[in-house]
């Protein structure tokens, strides 16, 4: 498997309706923060969820999460694929379609990691250094750290001697590996599936230190959509995602086992780090 | 070692060829060098420029925002895509001189200064490639919408174009010795052909030992060549040559009789003056032919008279025999000499010192023409420099293998004319007569010398002959 990509999905199943091909297609929000662009799964996801929506989807790739889940917030797209922490900062006017499940559990953890050489044994001893975030809005990507950090009493701009946003998890794995940075906040999810595709780059990292386990970005929708046709018919898709060839050939190729309908309380943990952050 | 000078014309020309292509292949393998060198300058400064047009372009909004990430990004985007291409590193920097990334942060680290980097930088249109570094510096300033927001340094890889030079510079070196050497080679042998003739003329020439011959016609170039006429030249001029010595020659044969000439008169009172005794006698017998002893006085007095006529008439034939080439010299030889000379000596009233010491064992090792002649020519000459009531002296003695024949006169000198005739191998001028030049010759035929010394009172020439025979002048 060839693929430079990672993430997950989650699905379940619905027994595609044939639905009329002139329907609206159904606009679904993506960041490459956890999927780099890779063409190949793009087109499997967009082939897998319409066919399991009976629909047209059109994916709609963002930069950053924080533009994704204003479009999503003001009506731009039907669905997105967020990170918990954006959803639980939006928790009143989002609700859950989705949540992928990985390595048999909805959950993953945000790794810290550094160069492959270097002697740092804890969060301590990167002060000084630079830091690369992947986006400001990302729990794994910057949350934990930053909680972690708030609740040493410090914070990342001072604590750190430069940090920077590289929006995108893969990319924090370059930076770290390429010695841009000599530490960064990543997705352990991304880390690990990177290590099964890129293992040169990741060799040239290691882990420092891993979060506790939270919840996995989850597919969200606006609240008063979920009872429209378009949000329906993809939460049907989502859920029935492994049981379709093409549904498991995307999974495949995000690493992902499916997509389980979850719950917000798998997003506990985050919550508890925003209010490390807020406090 | 040997002299280039001193080389022969059918080695130097092809060696002097041999080197002229050496130059020529020098001068032209320094212009392949420099036309490379300029083709790789201009092919590195375009690179450069390309690279750094694209990245202004490309970099230009993220400078602006000092975005770290994003120029990384497209660095490393760009180090990837060109990954084993002639990037190595490129840095790119704020307006201050601030590393905001590099494609290699590790060499470059954010934040850090470009100052250290950007010694032997060089700007992008004055790129000059050097073979001390495999790397070259390139520093250029990113310009974005109209004005200067950063700088960009590159450092290319150069290495490639670096073994390129010396790869050509060995193919050239290889390729021009060889060339060369072939080429001089053959030029060697096209002018040891073209030249041949010469050398042909040469060895012609040293063959004939001072009588050249002719070329046979078979051996001329052919065409209308310089050498074909050089050659009919030569041949002209050994025609000439051997006319004038035919002429010579003929004017030594001559001067035989020009000196008998010189002496006839003498010899006409030497037989002159004893025909009126012998008359007187003839007239006494008749008037008294019955007187027996006055009879017997007159036919002892003709008896004298007509002996002394016939040694007179003797030794004027030997002088002039055709047949006496070959004989040896004789002491007679001298008193002929005295006979047929001491009339002219009594003519001009002159005293004759005449003394012959050599032993006629070691005058019998010397031809006898030549050496009386040379003793007349120069007894005749001492006589006319002697003038009337001088004192010509003539002696030949014999010493450590050698003849001497020493000739003295109390007369002012030879003249300078006459010197150059016997003592050089100058031009004579013409109308002077050969004498003097014939016992030039005839002393070097016999491997002899001359000396000249001149005291207040005489003038002596002195010719010393080799007895074991002729020997290198």
């Amino acid at each position: 498997m060839d693929r430079r990509l990672f993430l997950g999905f989650a699905g379940a199943a619905l027994a595609a309706p044939a639905l009329s091909r002139a329907a609206e297609p159904v606009r679904l929000g993506l960041t490459p923060v956890f999927l780099d662009n890779d063409a190949e799964v793009i087109l499997r996801l967009r082939e897998a969820l319409g066919e399991g929506t009976g629909r047209q989807i059109e994916l709609v790739q963002k930069r950053t999460y924080q533009e994704v889940t204003g479009l999503l917030l003001e009506g731009g797209v039907d669905a997105a694929w967020l990170c918990g922490f954006p959803f639980l900062q939006h928790e009143d006017a989002l609700s859950l379609l989705g949540v992928p499940v990985w390595q048999g559990a909805p959950l993953y953890r945000s790794y810290l990691i550094v160069g492959a050489a270097d002697d740092a044994i804890d969060l301590a001893d990167l002060e000084g250094g630079t830091h690369a975030f992947s986006d400001p809005d990302s729990n794994s990507g910057w949350l934990v750290t930053a909680s972690d950090l708030a609740r040493m009493g410090r914070r990342p701009d001072e604590f750190f001697q430069r940090s920077l946003f590289t929006f995108g998890h893969r990319n924090v794995v370059r930076a770290v590996a390429g010695g841009l940075t000599r530490s960064g906040s990543v997705d352990g999810y991304v880390w690990e599936a990177l290590a099964k595709v890129e293992p040169a780059l990741t060799a040239r990292t290691k882990v420092l230190s891993r979060s506790e386990e939270l919840g996995f970005p989850p597919f969200v929708a606006r609240r008063e959509m979920t009872g429209e046709d378009a949000v329906v018919a993809l939460r049907s898709a989502l859920h029935s995602l492994a049981e379709t060839v093409s549904g498991r050939a995307a999974l495949d190729l995000l690493q992902l086992d499916a997509i389980t309908p979850g719950d917000v309380s798998l997003f506990e943990g985050i919550r508890q780090r925003m209010r490390a952050i807020a406090s | 070692m040997m002299r280039v000078s001193a080389l022969p014309l059918s080695l130097k020309v092809p060696l002097i060829a041999a080197g002229m292509m050496v130059l020529v292949g020098i001068v032209a393998s320094q212009q392949v060098m420099t036309s490379l060198g300029a083709v790789q300058e201009e092919r590195l400064r375009e690179l450069a420029r390309l690279h750094v047009d694209g990245l202004a372009i490309a970099l230009g909004p993220a400078v602006l925002r000092r975005d770290v990430w994003e120029v990384y990004d497209t660095l490393d985007r760009a180090t990837q895509a060109m990954a084993g291409q002639r990037l190595v590193l490129t840095v790119v920097a704020d307006d201050t001189g601030r590393v905001i990334a590099a494609s290699d942060p590790t060499r470059a680290p954010v934040d850090s200064s470009l100052q250290p980097l950007m010694q032997d930088a060089q700007a992008v249109n004055d790129i000059l490639l050097t073979e001390a570094a495999p790397h070259v510096r390139v520093l250029s300033d990113l310009a974005y919408q109209g004005r200067t927001v950063g700088k960009i340094l590159s450092e290319l890889d150069v290495a490639d174009l670096i073994d390129e030079r010396r790869r050509v510079r060995l193919w050239l070196l290889a390729g021009n010795t060889f060339a060369t050497l072939i080429l001089a080679f053959g030029g060697y042998l096209a002018m040891r052909r073209m030249l041949r003739p010469i050398s042909d003329l040469a060895a012609h020439m040293a063959r004939a030992e001072g009588a050249p011959g002719p070329i046979p016609a078979d051996r001329i170039p052919e065409g209308d060549t310089e050498l074909r006429r050089l050659f009919q030249t030569f041949n002209a001029m050994t025609g000439a040559a051997a006319a004038k010595a035919e002429v010579e020659r003929r004017l030594a044969e001559r001067e035989r009789f020009v000196s008998l000439g010189r002496l006839s008169s003498s010899l006409a009172h030497e037989i002159n003056n004893p025909l009126g005794g012998l008359l007187n006698a003839a007239d006494t017998i008749r008037t008294y032919a019955d007187r027996p002893e006055v009879v017997r006085d007159s036919v002892d007095l003709l008896d004298r008279g007509l002996r002394h006529l016939r040694d007179v008439a003797r030794v004027t034939l030997e002088q002039n025999r055709l047949d006496r080439e070959g004989l040896p010299l004789k002491r007679e030889d001298f008193d002929d000499l005295k006979l047929l000379f001491a009339p002219e000596t009594t003519r001009l009233s002159q005293s004759l010192d005449w003394k012959i010491e050599a032993a006629s064992d070691a005058m019998s090792r010397l031809p006898a023409a030549a050496v009386r002649q040379i003793a007349l020519n120069l007894l005749l000459n001492a006589s006319t420099a002697a003038g009337d009531h001088g004192t010509v002296g003539c002696s030949v003695t014999e010493r450590d293998e050698e003849l001497c024949l020493s000739v003295w006169d109390t007369g002012s000198g030879l003249p300078d004319e006459a010197r150059r005739r016997l003592l050089s191998d100058e031009a004579v001028m013409p109308g002077g007569g050969v004498g003097l030049r014939l016992v030039r010759d005839l002393v070097r035929g016999l491997g002899g010398r001359i000396d000249y010394f001149r005291s207040p009172e005489r003038s002596t020439v002195q010719i010393t002959l080799p007895l074991a025979g002729p020997a290198p002048c």
